[in-house]
């Protein structure tokens, strides 16, 4: 793999951990980011290779569609969170992680076997809007660095006060009046959106999309990034992401032995950092020291 | 204390429980209690441990269901309504066994109080513009101010939860307070408090409720501190209401005095 | 035409093995109110433990290539070993990803990461010893027994009932065991109220060992018997069936032992009823039940009600 492809990666890594994260700031273990992840890439490889009109007349894929395949798989996505969100964040704690993990499954099951996904198969020949992965790189960080910026913003809103609110306490919220089931929704709503922005680059990057992508794995994994990189700031799912995605391709030259180091890190890191790699309390430490 | 007509009390009063009961499994936690809190009096709810008091404020505050009877709020039934509407509709509450959001600082833990006075537009909020900071400012403001009222303005950068225990009590109704509410729910506000504590906090009771215009139902063990506090008390026993009045008329009523003692007076 | 006996036998094995599974999730998940995500990798061992010592040599991939046992355990025996063998393997692992996180109250959340990284340790070191092919443990293997039996009609596979009785077994001894003997009150002490039990003498931290034990001899058994009645499909086998098995326990409850039991039955029968025409929708009937079931009551079938307290 190029660096440039390991960077694209990267970036979906933190992307995807940051979709984790946005409801577990609130308190909700849900694991659906994966699901929304995939039917953004659907929805790219669906639009890209069955409406021409798309492919405009030049060498490549024009960005323009692009553009609007994101707009799209934002809005189905959100849609799905909506209707789904309301039922499902009624549940509460594990219950919740294991109800989203089934919609996952349940959304593999079906991809597998229905005819507009391409079934086992999957959707291949995806357009490319990008010549080489350095454009891929540079989409998915600008992409990255808007959901950070929303996230950093975030932290100085009421929304994200009383997300916070909720994690730490959600009787005290709600007897505050925060209407802890829309705030829920909304958070909810927001990591579906980030989800499936990132399916769609996805899809193009990888030319390619099938139920393989995201499942139950992909579920563990992402929540692994925020668990390791620490779930109370923005930054520390980020750092998770890119930091994990990355140590398989970083092991490699220990060959065979890789993914059993990858499991020894998952494993001691909530030992060894149980509030994850990054904390509040550190930044301002840092802060101070700088 | 006489009271002249239910209705008319029930009309003029700013919140009224009618035939209350709530039964948990095979316990009557609270049987056919009713009591009218009328504006400006602070109203206490004094009785032996298990008599139904925190229960009867977690059914005024949204937090549980009665099996019968009905809640009124000024002039509508709010039974059965969620936590954060009758927040909305103007009660708040404090927690006997404290519920502080513990990680965060004392001033979040007002600002998050202050949620519904913090709405901005999505735009300026998102971009960081000049007047959302400004508001932003203006709410730290009023937060600090909040503070400084329970005597806490020193301690607004602090966790919640590093703080002792009497000043996580005044942290609670400072951040009730935010919510702006016009009747307060003090559940236990002494516990845990030296005598000279419990005076300061009688003292702050009642400047709270003449500068917030405040009506306040508050639940306390301490006997003498409520009867100097109170306007009017309730005694819960077994979830009943066993008397209703003065301090003075309830201080000296035989079921009290049987239900406190344990003896047939 | 298949008979519907045979659809029934089928389903009520496959969801033995579900029962089994959701068993071993619930024992943990009683005592430390947490999910063990290694189960899943227990199950894998015991399936491999099995094959191994019923004498299967080692394929061409892993270190271990070619190698093979000595001699060749009758299958019972090696069924009984594998479920030891994974006893122990769930005893490491209760000691790695557990333990510590115990010592310092760790959120639950944390205890799901580092079970999981145990799981990857455990299903990749597999590979690495026997690399990523599939295994099957011949029926031969059972020689003594005929390889179907005509019942009313319908020709039902003997491993298949051999599965929903040593299923059924492993579940009545450990009912009886749970309900009627000192350990297994103790067992339950501990799940009920931790600080009760430890003022009532209890060795709460020996109590939870005895659950990741028993619930790793479960899955470990669990595996070599599907080793036998399908066959080893890699590594990565047991994460579909630990998958099912979460789903298994939810449905009925977490932490209810009958919930377990009955969830696996309900899944496995669906399964069965499935028509073969849409048999790629098989795998999403149990996620599908529990679905519905969680929407409609979300403690489960019969789980406990979830209270909040003031």
């Amino acid at each position: 793999m190029s660096d440039l492809s390991l960077l694209v990666q990267m970036g979906f890594g933190a992307l995807l951990a940051l979709s984790v994260y946005l409801p577990l700031r609130c308190g909700q273990l849900s694991l659906a980011t994966p699901g929304f992840y995939v039917i953004g890439g659907y929805v790219a490889a669906l639009l890209s290779t069955s409406w021409s009109a798309l492919s405009g007349d030049g060498a490549g894929y024009p960005l323009t569609s692009l553009a609007l395949e994101l707009v799209v798989a934002a809005l189905v996505a959100a849609a799905v969170a909506l209707v789904l969100g309301r039922p499902v964040l009624q549940l509460r704690g594990i219950y919740l992680a294991i109800a989203t993990i089934a919609l996952v499954e349940i959304l593999r099951v079906l991809n597998l076997n229905l005819a507009w996904s391409g079934g086992a198969v999957g959707i291949f020949g995806i357009p490319q809007p990008f010549a080489g992965p350095g454009g891929y790189a540079l989409a998915t960080w600008v992409l990255l660095a808007l959901v950070c910026w929303l996230c950093a913003r975030l932290e100085d809103m009421r929304l994200g006060r009383a997300m916070a609110a909720i994690r730490d306490d959600e009787l005290a919220a709600r007897c505050m009046g925060i209407p802890s089931a829309d705030v829920k929704l909304t958070a909810f709503v927001i990591s579906a959106v980030i989800a499936a922005l990132t399916g769609v680059l996805a899809a193009h990057f990888l030319n390619t999309w099938n139920a393989r992508q995201g499942g139950f794995d992909a579920s563990i994994t992402t929540l692994a990034f925020v668990v390791f990189g620490g779930s109370r700031i923005w930054l520390g799912p980020v750092l998770g992401g890119l930091v994990i995605t990355a140590l398989p391709e970083l092991l490699r030259p220990v060959g065979d032995l890789r993914l059993i180091l990858f499991g020894l890190v998952i494993l001691l890191g909530p030992i060894l950092f149980p509030q994850g790699l990054i904390t509040p309390e550190r930044l301002a430490r840092l802060q101070q020291t700088l | 204390m006489q009271v002249p007509s239910a209705q008319a009390t029930a009309a003029s009063s700013l919140l009224a429980l009618e035939e209350v009961s709530c039964r948990f499994g095979g316990l009557l936690a609270l049987d056919r209690v009713s009591l009218q809190v009328q504006p400006g009096e602070i109203f206490g709810l004094i009785g032996p441990n298990g008599a139904g008091k925190t229960t009867l404020f977690n059914l005024i505050s949204g937090v549980g269901r009665p099996t019968a009877g009905s809640i009124r709020w000024s002039d509508g039934a709010i039974n059965g309504l969620p936590p954060d509407r009758i927040n909305r509709l103007g009660i708040g509450r404090t927690f006997q066994n404290l519920h502080l959001f513990q990680r965060l600082s004392c001033l979040e833990n007002v600002l998050i109080g202050l949620h519904h006075s913090a709405r901005a537009p999505l735009l300026p909020a998102l971009l960081g513009r000049r007047s959302f900071r400004q508001s932003q400012g203006e709410l730290r403001q009023r937060a600090l101010e909040l503070l400084e009222l329970v005597d806490l303005a020193d301690t607004a950068r602090q966790p919640a939860g590093s703080l002792p225990y009497g000043s996580q009590r005044r942290l609670e109704i400072a951040r009730a307070l935010a919510t702006a509410p016009r009747l307060l729910l003090l559940d236990e506000p002494a516990a845990g408090m030296n005598p000279i504590e419990k005076e300061e906090l009688s003292a702050l009771i009642r400047r709270l409720r003449s500068r917030f215009d405040l009506t306040v139902l508050v639940i306390e063990h301490h006997v003498p501190l409520m009867m100097s506090l109170c306007d009017r008390l309730a005694v819960l026993n077994f979830g009943r209401r066993i008397a209703l009045g003065t301090p003075e008329s309830v201080r000296h009523d035989p079921a009290v005095i049987e239900a406190y003692l344990g003896v047939s007076a | 035409m298949v008979h519907l006996l045979q659809i029934l036998i089928n389903g009520l094995a496959s969801g033995a093995v579900y029962a089994l599974f959701a068993l071993g999730y619930t024992l943990v998940f009683s005592v430390l109110g947490v999910i063990n995500f290694a189960q899943g990798a227990m199950f894998t061992i015991g399936g491999y433990l099995t094959y191994l010592l019923i004498g299967g040599a080692v394929g061409a991939n892993g270190l271990l290539a070619g190698w093979q046992l000595p001699v060749s355990l009758p299958f019972w025996l090696a069924l009984a070993l594998a479920g030891a063998g994974s006893a122990l393997v769930g005893l490491g692992v209760e000691a790695m990803a557990f333990r510590p996180l115990r010592q310092r109250n760790a959120e639950p959340l944390l205890y799901l990461i580092s079970s999981l990284g145990a799981g990857v340790v455990l299903v990749n070191l597999v590979q690495l010893l026997m690399g990523a092919e599939s295994y099957s443990i011949p029926t031969s293997t059972l020689a003594a027994l005929p390889s179907a039996l005509a019942l009313g009609g319908a020709q039902i596979r003997t491993v298949q009932v051999l599965l929903l009785l040593v299923a059924t077994l492993l579940v009545a001894l450990l009912t009886l065991w749970l309900e009627g003997s000192r350990g297994g009150k103790a067992l339950q002490a501990v799940a009920e109220d931790p600080v009760t039990a430890r003022l009532l003498g209890i060795d709460s931290g020996a109590m939870i060992r005895l659950a990741f034990a028993l619930s790793g001899f479960l899955a470990g058994v669990a595996g070599g018997l599907v080793g036998l009645s399908v066959s080893i499909a890699g590594p990565y086998f047991g994460i579909g069936y630990g998958l099912k098995g979460l789903g298994v326990l939810v449905l009925g409850g977490l932490g209810s032992v009958p919930g377990a039991v009955l969830g696996g039955l309900i899944v496995g029968l669906a399964e069965a009823l499935v028509p073969s025409e849409l048999s790629g929708y098989k795998d999403g009937v149990a996620f599908a039940i529990l679905f519905l079931v969680l929407l409609l009551r979300p403690q489960g079938l019969l789980g406990k009600p979830v209270a909040s307290k003031v």
